[in-house]
């Protein structure tokens, strides 16, 4: 595992606790995991998605992600409807440990709430958060 | 050794209600006061259990023999995919906030296999990783397996680890999804039954060794307890 240092967390992304990144793109927000997450499960061997259309509350399981024997539950940060899915997960996972805030994204979701990206954690909560934990 | 885990030693429990029981402690460690690292040690009667990605087409046999012979089939949320477990063999399920231990899931589930191999060797067996595939191993015959589930951050489910298991209800399945591997226990490769208490306190040391902290023995009722009052 790495050290925090090591990490990357852009500045312009939200953050949770349970290690979700968030991105407003255009009506849309797209949802991934954090270079911290990636890093803590290893390699990735399968990426469980939902259905474009599906509709979450927040907190809420959207997916999973499988390495090493190890299932973790996707916990999506905001309300609303999924858009579009990163199809090319299924078929290469291992892109969520190379590039998790790239080609790593997971879904994108119509907000249904206002502003609960806004109550997410900004990158210097998130890491900080990170280094209470160490 | 400053760090303690609270240890929970149960002879034998059904295979959802000990799946309640951790998930009960995920929850409570997630949303209430409680906050320490638990280990269950137990047994459970005969039951097949399908990972997230299991297949029932990895079950040899029809659901209706199964039913006959009294052996349930239970869907639940860990990795890995079909497996069997029943009297003799040894499930350890650690409920372990990973994060808040400094523990990645690799070096996690590498531990894991570790304890399972030392205590193996306690009694003079070498076993050994599969990289290709987790557990332990002795050639091609599968002594522990492992599936682990992660929720908020906390490390549920575990291993399994076969002492004095009867080994015919794996034949009716293909274990983990692999084709062409065996199953084989402590019992079968030292030609006689091995104590389960001794294995049990060759787990619980060498656990308390590679994760470096102490189990501290507390009972059942007791865990209930603190979980309701947290």
């Amino acid at each position: 595992m790495k050290e925090i240092q090591e990490l990357k967390f852009p500045e312009d992304l939200r953050y949770t606790e349970d290690h979700e990144w968030a991105l407003s793109e255009g009506e849309g927000i797209k949802i991934g995991i954090s270079d911290y997450a990636q890093d803590q499960l290893g390699d990735i061997v399968f990426v469980e998605l939902p259905q474009k259309g599906d509709r979450f509350e927040k907190g809420g399981e959207f997916g999973t992600v499988e390495s090493v024997k190890a299932v973790a539950e996707l916990l999506i940060p905001i309300s609303g409807e999924i858009l579009t899915v990163n199809s090319t997960l299924d078929g290469s996972p291992e892109l969520v440990n190379k590039d998790p805030y790239g080609d790593g994204w997971m879904v994108e979701i119509k907000p249904s709430e206002s502003d609960e990206l806004g109550t997410m954690m900004i990158r210097d909560t998130y890491v900080q958060f990170l280094k209470g934990k160490k | 050794m400053g760090k303690k885990w609270l240890y929970v030693d149960i002879p034998l429990m059904d295979y959802e209600e000990a799946r309640e029981l951790q998930l009960e402690i995920v929850q409570a460690r997630k949303h209430t006061t409680f906050d320490r690292n638990v280990v269950l040690f137990l047994e459970h009667p005969s039951v097949f259990t399908l990972g997230r990605r299991g297949e029932r087409g990895h079950l040899k046999v029809t659901e209706a023999f199964l039913k006959s012979k009294g052996v349930p089939i239970v869907h639940v949320e860990r990795g890995g995919d079909i497996t069997y477990h029943g009297h003799g063999q040894l499930v350890v399920y650690p409920i372990i906030y990973l994060g808040k231990e400094g523990l990645g899931v690799k070096e996690y589930v590498t531990g894991l296999e570790e304890v399972m191999i030392r205590s193996a060797g306690d009694f003079g067996i070498k076993s050994e990783r599969d990289p290709r595939n987790r557990g332990v191993w002795i050639g091609n015959n599968k002594l522990g397996s492992i599936g682990i589930a992660i929720r908020h951050g906390i490390s549920f489910h575990g291993f399994a680890f076969n002492v004095n298991l009867a080994m015919e209800p794996f034949t009716w399945i293909n274990p983990c999804g692999l084709q062409e591997i065996g199953m084989t226990s402590l019992e079968r490769e030292l030609s006689g039954k091995m104590p389960m208490e001794e294995v049990r306190d060759a787990v619980r040391s060498h656990m308390e060794n590679i994760f470096e902290v102490e189990l501290e023995l507390i009972n059942l009722g007791k865990l209930r307890m603190l979980l309701k009052k947290s």
